[in-house]
């Protein structure tokens, strides 16, 4: 009989506690986490530093937005044209000279007048801190304050990329009093990258409230700022979730309220309650085709590129990029300054004319893609299987090597692949970052392509880089993006969509190359 | 005993030391390039970046001298930082782990409750409808592949019906309890937060029951045919022929004497467990080792697959040092052994 009571207590025991559970998974403390004044954002995180100036990677660039302010900024999507953030700039007529103004009565976290000291110690961190990732976007940028509200920064060199450059958030300007008290400096010696993960420095219109590489970063409202944004959320979380189904159930049954990372088929099938914001991103997926006689064989001829360039049906691959991807009009991607209006059309008289010019006899082309890294939603996999079989249509033969990344990236920046699908993107905001596909150049160099073996190419991008109007430059690199299209060794194919899914009342999202999306610029409806 | 103890202990401290040479061995080996993985492009072309990178890490040093500084370096409590946090990789696994092993235990415990009660019902019925069920059952847990079963509770039980929370350990509401043990639950007891320990409680359901169900249905299996083979036994018989029947003769004398098989699938389990969990600790964004491992060896992170590596090796031997140990205790003619 004891036996019996005992086993019936044990089994209330258990049903009451599996009840009060229950009532835990659906109401957590306050609700459910979707309070109007906070949000949650679940993306798959990149992140290793909560210090600006040694970050690097994409939530790293988020969270910095939000916490730390540029000399300039980009309004919403545009990225065309650079606005004052926390200064206002001027150039000189060699755009060799740029002198920012700061904006008056901008203040830090701490309350503390934003000064050009500020602005002189931050972006001469990030130049002497050799060690940070962040450090080649000062290569050849020389600081110098004016006067306290004035900082003049010069190139040896014509540089109308320094206006973008000036909004990557790795410049952001810090509190350079708290920081150097936290053991801050101007050389790799600088330890002050430890405080950065627990406090943030800076003017941004949030503040750090807590910071874990592997879970979360929460941040709550900088009650000092004195900015032009009008924050809606007072209280921000940025979860890791790595798995892009898991962030749209997250989505879907209200656990979070933004998900930055779906597919276009994932925003597809989204139901009601949900908006999608789907933009081409600023990453071109492409073919290259190397033109090393040492590294290849028949794609070292540029008439095979051509013929490779015409064969392709662009519709029929941009199929498997869903929302927000377009067909790539050149290495530039839509959105940049000199980007052709207009892509390859297929051409298979033009494809059959130039293959067998190209001398090539029918062997075997091995196409080398990394396929464990979807770029904007779309698997290289089966990207290659479609190239593989309109190539074969064309006549050309195609057998596939697919590998993980981090294995065939160390082939690709090394030069050693004669016919594989890569993919680029921006580090900051500005067409600049498409010189690299010049002959000689990073890029290039990686296809086999020496400057000597097409100089026009090379005087064009040299054309760009050195431009000093914006009309003089977006010719440039109209006619750069132009030479490529009809003469490189690359085939672009794929701009892929971004799209990021909110709850319905959220407003305000715009994609960013760099950044995302500014959080701050989230607003609830 | 004390020698037993010692033999075993040894043994133990050897195999650690293998285990630090092949983590060390195979994470050099991969191919590809871990300064491009870390850097990324932009940075890895910029030479003065690169230079500063290898010195800081000592990946301009033999492979031999790398493996001795990484020795002496563990001998003092460094596992390095790892190329993507930019974290140490203790600090890293410290918050990793705790979090595993929660989910783990969680899983253990169900799998064992589960899996002992099944398997020895189905022995008990052998041959019979429910011995039949438990069987097809058992099947089904073992054969189901754990990610997709993950996502489809995680659909069920979230999404469709409600029951159960969102991803991660903790509702983005909360903050986690103040670190004693890493693991919320105890930790939130042991700061006396009620609310944060039922959500973390609610947090722990769908993974646990995800990684139980595999366990569950090995235990299950093993179970039976211990408890088979057990009944079949001369002791068990003379029981019987004396009249023991129910929970006395289940518990007192059938699970016992089916101890020892049980006590080496469960601690193999358990191991299991704690570097299986990758799958699904992805689909549930569970920051533990599995995450952990999973992130590390795609972006070429060799310290912090080392440090898996390692934690994983420790964690085995140590539970199969526990396990031996047990024999010893249950069984002296092991210790003899």
């Amino acid at each position: 009989m004891r036996t019996k009571i005992r086993y019936v207590a044990s089994a209330i025991g258990l049903s009451a506690s599996l009840v009060l559970v229950g009532c835990a998974a659906t109401a957590p403390e306050g609700g459910s986490g979707s309070a109007p004044s906070s949000i949650v954002i679940d993306t798959a995180f990149t992140l290793e530093t909560g210090d600006p100036g040694r970050n690097y990677v994409p939530t790293g660039y988020m969270v910095s937005k939000a916490l730390y302010e540029t000399l300039l900024d980009f309004a919403g999507s545009d990225e065309s044209t650079p606005i004052p953030g926390l200064a206002s700039y001027e150039q000189n007529d060699d755009a060799t000279v740029f002198t920012f103004t700061l904006a008056d009565g901008r203040v830090f976290s701490d309350g503390t007048p934003i000064t050009a000291d500020d602005v002189v110690f931050s972006l001469n961190r990030v130049k002497g801190m050799t060690e940070s990732k962040a450090n080649f976007l000062m290569e050849g940028i020389e600081v110098k304050k004016v006067d306290d509200k004035t900082v003049e920064l010069s190139t040896a060199t014509p540089s109308l990329k320094l206006p973008a450059l000036m909004t990557n958030p790795s410049l952001a300007i810090l509190n350079s009093k708290l920081v150097i008290e936290n053991g801050g400096t101007t050389d790799n010696s600088d330890a002050a990258e430890k405080f950065l993960n627990t406090t943030s420095a800076g003017s941004g219109p949030y503040v750090l409230d807590s910071l874990d590489f592997e879970s979360q970063v929460v941040l709550t409202e900088n009650e000092k700022y004195n900015g032009e944004e009008d924050i809606d959320f007072t209280r921000v979380v940025i979860r890791s979730v790595s798995e892009s189904a898991t962030q749209k159930m997250n989505l879907e049954g209200g656990d979070s309220q933004v998900a930055v990372d779906l597919s276009g088929d994932q925003v597809a099938g989204l139901g009601d309650g949900v908006n999608v914001f789907s933009t081409p991103s600023a990453q071109t997926i492409f073919l290259l085709l190397n033109q090393s006689a040492d590294v290849a064989g028949v794609t070292a001829n540029p008439e095979f590129a051509s013929a490779v360039r015409y064969a392709l049906d662009y519709p029929a691959l941009l199929e498997l990029a869903g929302a927000g991807s377009e067909q790539a009009t050149g290495v530039i991607p839509p959105s940049f300054l000199g980007a052709l209006t207009d892509g390859v059309e297929q051409d298979l008289a033009a494809s059959k004319a130039a293959l067998a010019a190209s001398g090539y006899a029918g062997e075997t082309i091995t196409l080398e893609y990394p396929n464990d890294y979807p770029v904007g939603g779309v698997s290289f996999t089966p990207l290659a299987e479609r190239v593989q079989s309109q190539l074969a249509d064309a006549g050309i033969t195609v057998e596939l090597a697919p590998a993980p990344f981090t294995t065939q990236i160390d082939e690709y920046v090394n030069g050693r692949e004669a016919f594989s699908i890569w993919f680029w993107g921006p580090d900051y905001a500005d067409s600049a970052n498409f010189l690299p596909f010049a002959a000689g150049a990073k890029v290039g160099l990686r296809a086999g392509w020496t400057a000597e073996q097409d100089p026009a190419v090379v005087d064009l991008a040299a054309a760009a880089e050195n431009a000093t109007s914006m009309d003089e430059r977006e010719g440039a690199f109209s006619a750069f993006a132009s030479a490529l299209q009809e003469q490189g060794p690359f085939v672009p194919l794929i701009v892929p969509g971004s799209n990021i899914a909110t709850a319905d009342y959220i407003d305000g999202v715009a994609y960013n190359s760099t950044w995302t999306m500014d959080i701050a610029e989230l607003q609830s409806k | 005993m004390a020698g037993y103890l010692l033999r075993r202990l040894g043994m133990s401290i050897l195999l650690l030391f293998g285990v630090t040479i092949v983590t060390f061995t195979l994470a050099n080996l991969v191919p590809g390039n871990p300064i491009v993985a870390a850097l990324g492009e932009g940075a890895a072309s910029n030479p003065a970046t690169v230079e500063a990178y290898i010195e800081k890490h000592g990946l301009d040093q033999p492979l031999p001298v790398q493996y001795l500084n990484y020795l002496v370096n563990l001998f003092q409590g460094d596992m390095g930082v790892s190329l993507r946090t930019g974290q140490p990789v203790a600090s890293d696994l410290a918050k990793a782990v705790p979090a595993t092993i929660e989910v783990a235990i969680g899983a253990i415990i169900v799998s064992l409750a589960v899996g002992v009660a099944l398997g020895a019902l189905a022995a008990y019925r052998r041959g019979k409808m429910s011995d039949q069920v438990v069987r097809v059952v058992s099947l089904l847990g073992l054969s189901i592949p754990t990610f997709w079963m993950a996502l489809v509770a995680f659909n069920i039980f979230f999404l469709q019906l409600g029951i159960a929370p969102g991803s991660g350990r903790l509702s983005p509401i909360l903050a986690p309890p103040p670190t004693v043990t890493g693991l919320y639950t105890v930790d939130a007891l042991l700061a006396g937060q009620w609310v944060t320990f039922m959500d973390a409680m609610a947090h722990l359901m769908l993974p646990v029951f995800v990684l139980s169900l595999f366990t569950i249905g090995l235990l299950t299996r093993f179970v039976r045919t211990s408890v088979l083979e057990v009944l079949d036994a001369d002791y068990i018989r003379a029981g019987r022929a004396k009249g023991l029947t129910g929970p006395r003769m289940l518990f007192g004398y059938t699970l016992r004497g089916a101890s020892l098989p049980i006590l080496t699938i469960v601690g193999l389990a358990f191991g299991s467990l704690l570097s299986g969990t990758v799958l699904v600790e992805a689909v549930f964004a569970w920051p533990g080792l599995g995450s952990y491992a999973y992130n590390s060896a795609t972006s070429l992170d060799l310290p912090g697959v080392m440090g898996v590596g390692l934690v994983v090796g420790v964690i085995y031997l140590g539970i199969n040092f526990a396990v031996d140990i047990l024999y010893g205790v249950l069984d002296p003619r092991v210790r003899l052994a």
